[in-house]
């Protein structure tokens, strides 16, 4: 009987595993080493302590790091560029900005082919898509010729104004299949991101093009060896919006997977803001080199109509997820007499001194350790077992040179470590416009529940969440989510000009698209549902604002635009604190969103325990001083549990590190709430 | 008193994160483009000294002269003209050193009564009431380019000076967003105020003043030790702008000496041109700025600017010079000379850092300006942009092609389908201009080509600098393509020009703008073969040149 729904986080090293049993309506997960050569191997290694039997899944789905590395590793395929005639450059040119402003030695982003690789193919259109030149169809045959003989991989296609019109990019898709058969991977702007601005599209189309073939290949391979381990339901894949798609769609668009990893982790946010009734939370998932932050904002994750990747931009949805450079592997440094920590990291290779790998600048971590706030014997459960030696003698050599004591300056590398985090947090906030004291801060990842008590008292964040598994926090995400495909059409209109009866018409036509596409995803009738927008901008601004449309008929209304103008007004209020009531505004774009309930997995809600758990109570610095702090395993740990900190609390996947003044309590889902006392 | 290392690290921290979050507030509530999207503005924390305690990155030309408007309030009024919960204003170029347009707000930050410092912001409004929209080209006096204020008050504890309010609306042209941008930038202040407030509440006055202490100390070993490493003597080189922009036949020369003796740079720019008729012209503050600017690319590029930067050097400007403008010099056009002035930082100290500079870039903004009616739907339209060009190359790089100039930050292109939509013109081709980089061991990056077709009657302005002194080449790099614009090219009305105001065309017309690049870096008899069989296939070169200049 098939009952269990799974989550899987395949990344790098790991691969995390949860499992849901819809029977018992418990959680487990698991993690195994990712198995590079056949993903399966790892997958199942992790699986089999979880889930009897492949057909025993009712359910599936994962997230994958796998474009995103063959991107940032530049592993992706040749590719071939056509363009407008005349305008061939636009994706070298790269519209031209200067983003460090004191460096003379300034260069682009590096782009994913060179100049010599951008084939000019004449045929143009005007801003509405009339037709001015015809496409130079010898010209798109003579580039298939030469894609065959220089051993390309993939080709884009982006011309000018295809958002408005199509047809030159449809046919040269035709005419390059004609050539070259129907094997060969095209990515065309207007399919890869429908929005005016051609070198963001470009862009897109590109970046589709150069992952794309790796994307496939992977998922293709997957799945088969899941089929061929009896998994008998469709694997689905998380994608860069915070929905999920069946990966036979996720293959046809492989752009919106790109970003698929991490967003599980901000998706799990909005689901444990819904199961713990608060709205607002602050995410930060902080492993050993990396350090990443999402907010939720009224139960909602933050999704932006555009990203970039080392530089290069995409349109497509995304959650926003801000990465700083701060982590366990931060080094600490002298520099001109005075203490600095990161943003220079000691990565995995040296790593912290700790890890006896060769390191010998004190990191982070190291710090911790000295500290008493890792337990040696329990770090990563227990597959690593640290140095403490080695991390004294990295901590003490920077504290001779700035003439502290070690204990001293291992507190000092956390303090300012917490620091900088903290003010990072606040500056992505107060660009928002949101006052961090009104969120809740929610901490996974490995070393996000060491440090997040710490931010919160920085950030005046009154109460802490450390949900249950917190090392596999976005695959148990990624069993929150739902089916999401965007659909988005440009429609630039000044207000007077619009026609209302028309902007009807569409979103009526892309809700029938919409709704089609679920039931493609084998979404259940009574779970498919579509939402409107359109994006606005007051007359002459750059950037636009999504503003929700009830239904498809709205627009018929006499008022819409009034109606409109009123919600954007309302939401350019919120995100950038004044309005402009009564200036003309502009139509950018329309956009409607499927989603799909394919059911969820529940919160599961724990019993209630007695008032004893085991613990030890042992020396642990804080504030100077060592201080009797009690250590407790999280296994150990069940509903109404409570206790005041000092406290540390070790599992396998994290520790969490709660100073003096802070009480600590387990509630009915099984998270860690942490509170300051005064507040 | 001694101080704590992780007290100084993390007091150092809030500060610049306190700056971050001034900036990352008028950003979020400009209502102006030229400020949230071009970045055009600044911010800085200062202590009760007029010293930089924090800054965001802001647009370089602006960099460390807030404080100079706070200090010029002081030496004016008084020490007790500072008083809690006030805001002040100056936009006068001969303060400031900036055009109108550049208006500075600034306020007091007070302690248990104490004065602790103040927090400061400038940023540029689109129009202060100039004879032409948003500023003129041709303004031959400071009367001509709109209201100047004298530091005043805007806001006199906690309550907005309405009377200042109402005449600054009565002399703008757009006082909607302008009153937007000023409430953004008080903001600003307020939110600065609010955090330097609280550091100092938290930490204690003497903690942080012994913080400051020893974060300006930090800064300025660090300078000191790259300044050592750099042998005693004179330095110079010199440019020149096209023309004042009025008097269109007069080159204007700008020459820079640097003395380095020990520890210390003396940057001397008086032999440079007199004051101009045109409005090539900027206070002595903003020399400062570009000066430091010009040193800070070469010195201390990573060091985050506070009050122990720039401690090792000092600028001599002359009075009634371009970079000393006096009144009533017209000063609209006030970065033309900077840039150029900043540029020859790098070539005077290339004997001496020859692995820290890099040639020349292509130097100014290029702007184009088009407006008329759109007789697709009746409604007026201008639009202005500035044109990219090449950037000069460096030991171990090419130089970048198509790049925004030094003074506009980080601004982006204007896309054709975005450009098309909203002004009645065809732009018929966009593109990297071959063979306009220097050649060179290391290549000077490439300018652009972009050329418009009306598709309606309107006018063009247009400002195209540095065709006198195109970018140089550095160590037997060579110089670069200058600028040129074609109007109407290949028909019997062409010409060719590179400054006009309001100049008429008709549909069908066509305007080839074409920018310069960047210098060469060493001899291009040293270029790797490869790499120009690769400028070939990118048509960055073209094979002729290639064949010429290369011998390839």
């Amino acid at each position: 009987m098939s009952r269990y729904r799974v989550s899987m986080d395949i990344g790098g090293t790991f691969t995390d595993v949860v499992a849901y049993d819809e029977e018992t309506g418990r959680y487990r997960a698991t993690k195994a080493s990712t198995t590079p050569h056949d993903l399966t191997e790892g997958v199942f290694a992790a699986l089999s302590t979880l889930v009897p039997q492949p057909n025993d899944i009712s359910f599936m789905v994962h997230g994958t790091t796998q474009g995103l590395n063959a991107f940032l590793e530049r592993r992706g395929v040749k590719v071939l560029l056509l363009a407008t005639a005349g305008a061939g450059d636009t994706y070298h040119i790269a519209r031209g900005p200067r983003m460090r402003l004191y460096d003379l030695h300034y260069r682009k982003p590096e782009p994913l082919l060179p100049l010599r690789d951008v084939v000019e193919v004449g045929g143009r259109f005007d801003p509405t898509g009339a037709e001015l030149a015809p496409l130079d169809e010898d010209a798109v045959r003579a580039a298939a010729k030469r894609y065959a003989a220089e051993g390309f991989g993939a080709i884009a296609v982006a011309y000018l104004f295809s958002y408005a019109n199509p047809a030159h990019e449809l046919r040269t898709r035709q005419i390059l299949e004609e050539e070259l058969g129907d094997g060969v991977t095209v990515s065309l702007s207007h399919e890869a991101a429908k929005e005016w601005r051609e070198y963001e599209r470009t862009s897109s189309a590109v970046v589709e093009a150069y992952t794309g073939p790796v994307i496939r290949r992977y998922l293709a391979r997957l799945e088969d060896s899941l089929e061929d381990r009896g998994l008998q339901v469709p694997l689905h894949v998380m994608q860069s919006s915070g929905g999920i798609l069946r990966a036979s769609s996720a293959r046809r668009s492989p752009l919106q997977t790109l970003l698929s990893g991490p967003v599980g982790g901000a998706m799990g946010g909005v689901a444990l803001a819904e199961a713990l009734d608060r709205p607002n939370m602050i995410c930060v998932d902080m492993g050993g080199t990396s350090f990443d932050v999402s907010l939720v904002v009224d139960g909602k994750p933050d999704i932006s109509p555009e990203a970039a990747l080392e530089g290069l931009p995409m349109l497509m949805s995304v959650v926003n997820i801000h990465t700083i450079g701060a982590g366990g592997g931060s080094v600490g440094w002298e520099e001109a007499g005075g203490l600095r920590v990161g943003p220079r990291s000691a990565g995995a290779a040296p790593g912290p001194a700790c890890y006896g790998r060769g390191g010998v600048e004190p990191t982070v971590t190291d710090a911790n350790l000295v500290l008493g706030r890792i337990d040696a014997e329990w770090f990563a459960g227990g597959e690593l077992t640290l140095d403490v030696q080695a991390a004294e003698r990295a901590v003490a050599g920077l504290g001779e040179r700035l003439g502290l004591g070690t204990v001293a300056m291992a507190e000092g590398i956390c303090d300012v470590a917490n620091a900088k985090m903290a003010q990072a947090i606040r500056t992505i906030t107060v660009s928002r416009g949101i006052e961090p004291r009104e969120f809740t801060l929610v901490a996974f990842g490995g070393a996000g529940p060491m440090h997040a008590v710490f931010l919160a008292r920085e950030l005046g964040i009154g109460e802490v969440v450390v949900p249950r598994f917190p090392g596999a926090f976005s695959a148990w995400g990624m069993l929150q989510t739902e089916i999401r495909k965007d659909f988005v059409e440009p429609y630039f209109h000044v207000d007077e000009d619009l026609d209302r009866a028309d902007t009807a018409r569409r979103l009526a036509a892309m809700a029938d698209e919409g709704l089609r596409a679920l039931a493609d995803e084998g979404v259940p009738e009574s779970g498919r549902r579509v939402e409107h927008a359109v994006d606005v901008r007051y007359v002459a601004q750059e950037y636009t604002l999504t503003v929700p449309v009830h239904d498809a008929d709205e627009p018929t209304r006499e008022d819409f635009v009034e109606i409109v103008a009123k919600r954007f007004a309302q939401l350019h209020e919120a995100r950038y604190g004044h309005a402009n009531p009564g200036a003309p505004i502009e139509f950018v774009t329309l956009r409607t969103t499927a989603f799909g309930d394919l059911g969820r997995a529940e919160t599961e809600r724990l019993p209630e325990g007695g008032a004893e758990f085991p613990h030890r109570v042992v020396p642990v610095v804080f504030g100077g001083e060592p201080r009797d702090t009690v250590v407790v395993r999280r296994d150990d740990l069940v509903r109404g549990h409570s206790f005041d900190g000092p406290a540390i609390v070790v599992e396998s996947t994290a520790t969490t590190v709660v100073p003096p003044g802070f009480t600590v309590s387990v509630d009915a889902i099984g998270s860690l709430l942490v509170q300051d006392k005064e507040k | 008193m001694s101080i704590d290392p992780v007290v100084v690290e993390i007091v150092r921290n809030a500060l610049t994160s306190a700056a971050d979050d001034m900036n990352a507030t008028l950003i979020r509530s400009a209502y102006t483009p030229i400020i949230y999207e071009c970045g055009d503005c600044v911010v800085a924390l200062l202590d009760d000294e007029h010293q930089v305690l924090g800054q965001s990155a802001g647009l370089p030309i602006f960099l460390g002269n807030l404080e100079t408007c706070t200090l010029a309030t002081e030496q004016r009024f008084g020490r007790e003209v500072w008083q809690p919960d006030d805001v002040w204003i100056l936009n006068d170029s001969y303060l400031g050193g900036t055009h109108l347009n550049d208006v500075t707000i600034f306020g007091p930050v007070f302690v248990d009564d104490a004065l602790v410092g103040f927090t400061a912001t400038r940023a540029h409004w689109i129009d202060v009431g100039s004879k032409d929209p948003g500023g003129s080209m041709d303004s031959v006096n400071i009367f001509q380019e709109g209201l100047r204020l004298g530091p005043q008050k805007l806001v006199e504890g906690g309550r907005e000076v309405a009377a200042v309010i109402d005449t600054i609306a009565t002399n703008v042209r757009f006082p909607y967003p302008t009153s937007g941008d000023m409430h953004a930038m008080i903001a600003t202040i307020k939110m600065g105020q609010a955090r330097l407030a609280e550091i100092v509440a938290r930490w204690g006055l003497e903690t942080v003043r012994a913080a400051r202490d020893e974060i300006f100390a930090q800064t300025e070993r660090l300078e000191r030790e790259v300044i050592r490493n750099i042998p005693d003597g004179v330095y110079r080189a010199e440019g020149f702008l096209d023309n004042d922009g009025v008097d269109l036949t007069t080159p204007v020369p700008v020459k820079l000496a640097i003395t380095v003796s020990g520890e210390s740079l003396e940057f001397d720019v008086t032999e440079s041109a007199d004051q101009t008729v045109g409005p090539v012209n900027c206070g002595t503050a903003q020399t400062v700025s570009a000066c430091r600017v010009g040193y800070k690319l070469l010195v201390s590029p990573d060091v985050p600017g506070n009050g122990g930067s720039f401690r090792p050097m000092s600028v001599r400007v002359r009075e009634g010079s371009v970079f000393g403008a006096q009144a009533p010099a017209a000063c609209q056009w006030y970065f033309s000379h900077l840039g150029l002035l900043i540029d020859l930082v790098a070539k005077a100290l290339a004997p001496a850092m020859p692995e820290r500079v890099a040639a020349a870039s292509h130097g100014d903004s290029m702007i184009v300006l088009l407006a008329g009616r759109d007789a697709r739907h009746g409604r007026d339209y201008v639009s202005l942009e500035a044109t990219l060009g090449g950037w000069g190359a460096w030991e171990g790089s090419d130089g970048e092609s198509a790049l925004i100039n030094n003074v506009n930050g980080s601004l982006k292109d204007i896309p054709i389908e975005v450009f098309e939509t909203r002004y009645p013109f065809r732009i018929t081709e966009y593109a990297i201009r071959p063979d306009s980089g220097g050649a060179g061991r290391w290549r000077g990056g490439n300018g652009v080509v972009r050329e418009y077709v009306a598709q309606q009657d309107c006018t063009v302005s247009l400002w195209f600098e540095r065709s006198t002194t195109p970018a140089w080449g550095l160590f037997g790099g060579s110089d670069a393509a200058p600028p040129e614009v074609v109007i109407n090219h290949g028909r019997p009305d062409e010409r060719r020009l590179l400054k006009c105001n309001g100049l008429r065309l008709k549909a069908g017309d066509t305007i080839r703008c074409m920018t310069g690049g960047g210098g060469g870096y060493g001899s291009p008899a040293e270029r790797d073969d490869a790499a120009v069989r690769d400028d070939i296939a990118d048509g960055h070169v073209s094979r002729e040149r290639a064949a010429a200049v290369y011998g390839a």
